[in-house]
């Protein structure tokens, strides 16, 4: 069980890890979004389901309740934060900031 | 005069940065805190007031009178934003924007100009940030409601794990802001107006200093919970627990008050007409 829930941890940080270098590395406004919106989404939940797998070894109505609440966490990420990378984006739009293209880093 | 502020400051910084000096080493344990006050409190917490937490224990029974005007502070600093910002004239803003629900064509009435009736086929928009946003309304309206349980259960559960009135008023006055974000502001006031906000952040503060008034009827004194065991028909070191739960209801409503407030009066300029 410990093996798996390492497995669980360290993908998550993966993509963590993947997230955090997007951010830095991708060239404009909206290509950094798309990292700091899918990655970190997927990384928690790999990360949370490593916790909840950690918390229901024990197995007892409490660990079980406890493990419920860390996956709706995950359920509560998943609504929300591609709704706040929607509302950045469109923000973005409005505000007039055109994507990035190569042919104008050329000019 | 430059130079005598820049001198003052100076003298003043000296002063603090030597009165220093003098503090006992971090958590010394010769120093009088912890010789004198928190043994006594760490002792005692649970057989006083059979509040598990010691902390929420100390804030809102042992040093009740301090939290009273920490919450008076919270009260004060919502009434300056309304004095220093809300704006009573009511001033007209040079053109309105409507938009027809059904088409999504959009009106501009200049000033003076004749508005539509205000039917269900048109819906006031604002002039800079006219968000017609079903993906953002839709999430709100889901989410608020488990922010605001949430935030009951911050406020409730004070005694047993962290939380507590302040910051259970944070996250409820939060998911009123987060209503007036993913709608809009009139939308926002409509439900919760500004005379009701006023009304809850005055409330919350007469809860407190209520409680600690009927203490004082009762024949003990002020804010002390015991002395409510006689109302709340329980023994007196549950009656500490039940009036430390009273008190944090009221700190979590003028917390929340306050927020709201906050947030209507610095987004709108004051104005209460078009914001966020």
């Amino acid at each position: 069980m410990n093996i798996i829930v390492i497995i669980f941890l360290v993908l998550g940080l993966i993509f963590f890890t993947g997230g955090s270098v997007g951010i830095i590395r991708f060239p404009d406004f909206y290509s950094r979004l798309h990292p700091a919106g899918k990655l970190d989404t997927t990384g928690l939940l790999m990360t949370m389901l490593a916790a909840a797998l950690y918390t229901i070894q024990d197995f007892s109505t409490e660990s079980l309740l406890t493990g419920l609440k860390i996956m709706l966490i995950v359920v509560f990420v998943f609504i929300t934060g591609p709704t706040a990378t929607h509302a950045i984006v469109d923000a973005g739009i409005r505000a007039g900031l055109r994507p990035w293209t190569k042919k104008e880093k050329a000019d | 005069m430059k130079w005598f502020g820049f001198i003052a400051v100076f003298l003043c910084g000296s002063l603090f940065i030597y009165g220093t000096v003098e503090f006992p080493g971090w958590g010394d344990p010769l120093s009088p805190t912890s010789t004198h006050v928190s043994p006594y409190y760490i002792e005692k917490t649970m057989e006083d007031t059979s509040v598990p937490n010691i902390v929420t224990a100390v804030l809102a029974d042992y040093r009740g009178y301090d939290t009273m005007f920490e919450t008076a502070v919270i009260f004060s600093a919502g009434i300056a934003c309304l004095f220093l910002l809300r704006q009573m004239k009511r001033k007209k803003t040079d053109f309105r924007l409507y938009r027809h629900t059904a088409t999504g064509i959009t009106f501009r009435i200049e000033k003076g100009g004749k508005l539509p009736p205000t039917a269900k086929e048109f819906e006031r928009i604002d002039g800079l940030w006219t968000p017609y946003d079903l993906i953002i309304k839709t999430t709100g309206r889901f989410i608020i409601p488990f922010i605001q349980i949430f935030a009951l259960y911050v406020i409730a559960h004070g005694h047993h794990s962290p939380g507590g009135g302040f910051q259970g008023g944070v996250i409820l006055g939060a998911s009123f802001v987060l209503f007036a974000i993913s709608h809009d502001l009139r939308s926002a006031l409509n439900r919760m107006s500004e005379k009701l906000t006023a009304f809850f952040y005055t409330l919350g503060v007469y809860i407190y200093a209520g409680t600690g008034a009927l203490c004082i009827l009762l024949g003990a004194n002020f804010l002390d919970y015991s002395a409510l065991a006689t109302i709340l028909f329980v023994d007196p070191v549950t009656a500490r627990s039940h009036g430390i739960l009273i008190v944090e209801i009221g700190v979590g409503i003028a917390v929340m008050a306050v927020m709201v407030i906050l947030y209507y009066n610095l987004v709108s300029a004051g104005k209460f007409d078009e914001g966020l």
